[in-house]
């Protein structure tokens, strides 16, 4: 509960540091915001607490994630200077959203109640329609937060109407209370019931952008500025994922029968589907935009694969699936600063004008890959096991073939940047950036070589 | 200790050559850390026989939630693997002084990584970390094909690595699944993996998928058609580190992995797998006779070579299994010195076609002399290296069926053509308007050189040391598949 | 709630739905002609462009009004149980009013209640 009083505290203060006209303060006093804000959140592991009759629940699982999300956003945060720093209009209103979205995404990871569960989406959601059309001169923009809004409104509706069924039928909105529904049906659910749940499924389908609910993701990614991407690509996803993990583990395990052949389904195809079509892509953002889609897939596992570890192993992917994104995606901004766009034709020759640029750029793209030692391999080894451990081996074996053609398009930068000739322009990183940027690289080798960091925490 | 040590010392000069910026230096601390390596696995030599085959076993706690731990040792096997490895990397250094490559210390640091991850391979004793440390190999590997190599390298660097990727997931897949049917509580560790119960149709299941892995990598028929375009298109450096060394990890994981966890598998898919080398053999052989271009000629050669490794191993003899181990051995000397000496030739010629050069022996006298000792050694003439191994490896086959014995010798017989031929070509007859100015081997040229001819002689006239090194361990591998 | 009420549900919703419109489409008088299908403004004929740009500023006055409007909403059952409470909810309500006087001091200083 803390954490979400520091964070809206931190919002309203953003936005009044808008009014008062400084706005040199109000990087600095959002990422000490964060910073505390992480520490008000540690203050909570290892204590079990519910507030107002269990709507919202603070446990482990939820500090560990409210952490990473915090952490991803402080990360973005802290890159926010350089990309904004032409800007004259003033960013407050930018900021204090953002900060609102991450307040949903917490929300998201401790609801105890199906409403809260909403209240936490539609946070995020209106939040991020915001964002991404926040770049108001360009099209692009302003095409990738109306598609945004119209399907996620649309499919929004979907995730309420589920939840009224299963309201309907079960008679609560609590967590607790409908798991307890769903042990006392004992086998014979309510059609009404297994509707509602379908259709929450789809709703959070949406959210993390599984196939077939894809569709909306790679034009919304291409569209929303460069850095209100990493936080939908990172943030949101994470959430959302949590979220889904959050109920059916709790509430509808008892139910495993029924919905873990969609799930199953879901992430084969997007696996397959996302790693297929990001061979095609052009340009690099929309090639990550595709790479997170069939990380959403790799996630799924981790849902369908219900154990002991599962949790762990969902919060290192999580953690070092957004590390390596948001240094792939604070590299693709100097990118396209530099060249005006971001084709693979741009990273041509980085290798020669900005050597220690490019090699961060290869740690990311290696990582988002898993290739040992870096942490992607680590979440995908851990992520492998524990879906072994249930006895899903053809998922994992699809997995293993989503991961082979995945190198494909993660090796088309690395290619360009070592092998291919630049044409001599040099990108230009101010020492906070280049600091920022290191500082990832660092995390993704050491998350990668010393795994017990985060293995073991749950 | 000795292991860790080994394994850290590469990754520290790897390290320490990035910060240095002068090439003079960079070259001479990167032989010097070479020759430190090898000064350390000498050591651990000497130490290994002096505790009468202790198995220098280090070990910390990693992951142990999940059964992985940080083990290393040496047997008799991992160490000859571990000395071809440390003996070959300050040759090959040296022999890269002939060239000067752009961005030293990245080039230099990439070679130090790639011995460390290949260390790491031959004396991990955990599944977990071997499979890290083989992933790991192939970073350095493409890097170093990819940005220091020749023509077309774009798309037949991008061709190696995914196909040797692809190869390796399938093992990760096998070993998580074989983790699991270890006793409980699961690990990864070697002897825990080794005491995994499997059903036939499991260890058909996980044969088929280590085989896939292994059979990319040395290259087996079918799955070879990546390797003549990369050590063709590879710097002479790269070509040298991924044939005399890499392609070894895949014998090395066939004996380490696949005889003790599958041998019923093993046993049982063995025809398809001899017939499959064996093919191998006599097609690159026969590809090998008509090339033009001396490392593709090589390559090839390998291909026949390392197909009757494969071979041998799959016969499960005593003979064939201590034969494949000094075939490594013997191998990697041999392919190394052969790479070589095409560099040096290359390197004063500039072309690398036999039909350009000849006469080379009336200029050049100790490249000749040279060039024809380490030849020898690759066609298995008796006194040499290769001798011991393909004798040993026909003597297993001949055991298990006289039929394939027969067809594998076939080997000998077409490496005596292609290699001799292509000595008649190139060193013999007149000399023409390229190879008129040709000088001798520099005393550089030769630093590297004649270590690989006195180990050409010393293995081929003293096998002893080097089979008794091996000997238990070999037995107890065999010991495993009864 | 067994699977064929659900159904049946769905079925007598869409029936009504469409029966009502159907049935005004048969039964309603209709007659039309071009005087009554001109725009107008107030009763008088449209002067200049009618298809303008939206003002945001109604937008921005139904979300301020909305806000304060749930304000009031939520100032109601406190008004009937503060007797009871006392002090402790007269504070409450002073806390929630503060809460909700700075949202609006953010839209005065954003300029939301200007026009234009």
């Amino acid at each position: 509960m803390t954490t979400i009083i520091s964070l809206t505290i931190l919002g309203v203060l953003t936005l009044f540091l808008g009014i008062m006209k400084k706005q040199s303060w109000l990087l600095p006093v959002i990422l000490l915001g964060l910073v505390v804000s992480m520490v008000l959140t540690l203050r909570d592991w290892n204590t079990f607490s519910s507030y107002y009759n269990g709507m919202i629940i603070v446990d482990n699982v939820s500090v560990a994630f409210s952490m990473a999300l915090i952490f991803s956003a402080f990360l973005i945060f802290s890159l926010a200077a350089h990309y904004y720093r032409g800007v004259l209009r003033p960013l407050d209103d930018i900021y204090g959203v953002m900060i609102f979205a991450l307040l949903g995404a917490v929300m998201m990871t401790s609801y105890g109640n199906l409403i809260m569960l909403f209240l936490g989406i539609e946070t995020l959601s209106i939040a991020l329609y915001v964002l991404a059309g926040s770049h108001k001169e360009a099209v692009t923009s302003n095409e990738a937060t109306l598609k945004y809004f119209l399907l996620g409104s649309f499919l929004s509706g979907f995730l309420l109407f589920g939840i009224a069924l299963i309201y309907g039928s079960s008679g609560s909105f609590d967590l607790g209370r409908i798991s307890a529904f769903v042990t006392s049906c004992a086998g014979i659910y309510p059609p009404m019931f297994l509707a509602g749940l379908f259709l929450l499924i789809i709703g959070l389908a949406f959210k993390i952008a599984v196939v077939p609910f894809h569709f909306w993701a790679p034009d919304v990614y291409e569209g929303t500025p460069t850095l209100l991407t990493a936080f939908m690509a990172t943030v949101v996803k994470t959430a959302a994922i949590i979220a889904m993990y959050r109920f059916f583990t709790h509430t509808f395990h008892g139910i495993h029968g029924v919905w873990d052949t969609t799930i199953w389904v879901m992430a084969a195809l997007t696996i397959l589907l996302g790693n297929l079509t990001g061979l095609y892509q052009p340009n690099l953002k929309r090639m990550l935009a595709y790479s997170s889609i069939s990380h959403s897939g790799y996630m799924l596992l981790a849902v369908v694969a219900f154990s002991a570890m599962s949790d762990n192993a969902l919060l290192l992917y999580t953690l070092s699936y957004s590390i390596a994104t948001i240094l792939a995606f604070a590299i693709l901004i100097l990118i396209r600063e530099a060249h005006g766009n971001d084709y693979f034709s741009s990273l041509n020759g980085l290798a020669k004008t900005n050597p220690s640029i490019a090699f961060c750029l290869t740690i990311a793209m290696l990582s988002l890959a898993g290739i040992p030692p870096l942490a992607g391999f680590m979440a995908k080894y851990y992520l492998f096991t524990t879906a072994l451990e249930q006895g899903l081996l053809w998922l994992v074996i699809v997995a293993i073939a989503g991961s082979a053609i995945s190198v494909a398009y993660y090796f088309k930068p690395i290619m360009a940047m070592y092998l291919k000739e630049s044409n001599g322009i040099k990108l230009m990183v101010e020492t906070p950036y280049k600091v920022s940027i290191f500082f990832m690289a660092l995390l993704v080798v050491l998350i990668g070589i010393l795994p017990f960091l985060v293995i073991g925490l749950l | 200790m000795l292991t860790v040590i080994l394994i850290l010392l590469p990754l520290a000069i790897s390290l320490i050559l990035l910060t240095i910026r002068e090439e003079r230096v960079i070259r001479q601390f990167a032989l010097a850390g070479s020759l430190a390596v090898f000064g350390v696995a000498v050591a651990a030599f000497i130490q290994y026989k002096t505790c009468s085959h202790c198995n220098l076993l280090f070990t910390a706690d990693w992951l142990s939630t999940l059964g992985v731990s940080l083990k290393f040792g040496m047997d008799g096997i991992s160490l000859l693997m571990v000395m071809l490895t440390t003996f070959l990397v300050p040759v090959i250094i040296l022999s890269s002084f002939n060239h000067s490559y752009s961005r030293p210390s990245a080039f230099y640091s990439l070679i130090f990584l790639m011995e460390m991850a290949l260390i790491g391979v031959f004396t991990s004793f955990d599944g977990l970390i071997f499979y890290i440390f083989w992933e790991l190999a192939l970073i350095p590997a493409w890097f170093i094909c990819a940005v220091w190599g020749g023509k077309d390298r774009i798309r037949i660097t991008f061709k190696f690595f995914i196909y040797t990727f692809v190869g390796s997931l399938f093992m990760l897949v096998a070993l998580i699944y074989l983790y699991f049917l270890t006793p409980l509580p699961h690990s990864f560790d070697f002897q825990w993996l080794y005491a995994a119960t499997l059903t036939p149709v499991e260890q058909t299941w996980i044969f088929a998928a280590f085989f896939l892995a292994f059979a990319i990598k040395i290259p087996v028929f079918p799955l070879h058609t990546w390797q003549p375009d990369t050590y063709t298109t590879a710097p002479g450096t790269g070509s040298m580190l991924l044939a005399g060394i890499m392609l070894k990890m895949g014998i090395y994981g066939m004996i380490r992995w696949m005889i003790p966890v599958c041998h019923i598998a093993v046993k049982q898919y063995a025809p398809v797998a001899i017939i499959l080398a064996i093919t191998g053999i006599v097609y690159a052989s026969v590809i090998a006779i008509r090339q033009n271009d001396m490392k593709r000629l090589v390559a090839y050669s390998s291909i026949a070579h390392v197909g009757l490794i494969a071979a041998g191993v799959f016969t499960l003899t005593l003979h064939s299994l201590e034969g494949a181990v000094i075939q490594m051995v013997s191998h990697g000397i041999n392919i190394v010195g052969l790479f070589v000496v095409i560099d040096a030739i290359e390197k004063r010629t500039n072309t690398r076609n036999i039909s350009d050069l000849g006469g080379i022996a009336l200029k050049a006298p100790r490249l000749a002399i040279v060039f024809m000792i380490i030849l020898l050694g690759s066609i298995a003439l008796p006194l040499t290296n290769g001798f011991i191994g393909e004798f040993l490896l026909l003597l297993g086959l001949f055991e298990y069926s006289v039929v394939f014995a027969a067809i594998a010798g076939l080997t000998i017989i077409f490496s005596a053509v292609y290699m001799l031929w292509m000595y008649q070509r190139t060193m013999l007859g007149r000399t023409n308007a390229i190879t008129e100015q040709i000088s001798d081997l520099t005393r550089i040229e030769m630093a590297a050189l004649i270590p690989v001819v006195i180990m050409i002689f010393w293995i081929g006239l003293f096998p002893g040391m080097f089979l008794d090194v091996t000997l238990p361990d070999v037995l107890q591998i065999i010991h495993f598949t009864k | 709630m067994s699977a064929e009420s659900l159904i049946l549900f769905f079925i007598v919703g869409a029936f009504l739905v469409g029966f009502a419109i159907v049935f005004s489409i048969f039964v309603a008088p209709t007659s039309t002609n071009p005087q009554k299908a001109e725009p107008y403004e107030c009763g008088i004929p449209t002067e200049g462009l009618t298809w303008l740009q939206f003002n945001v500023g109604y937008y921005l006055f139904a979300i301020i009004f909305l806000i304060f409007d749930v304000e009031a909403v939520f100032i109601f059952p406190w008004a009937v149980v503060m007797k009871e409470m006392g002090m402790i909810a007269f504070v409450e309500i002073v806390i929630f009013f503060f809460v909700l006087g700075l949202g609006l001091l953010y839209a005065w200083k954003k300029g939301a209640l200007k026009w234009e």
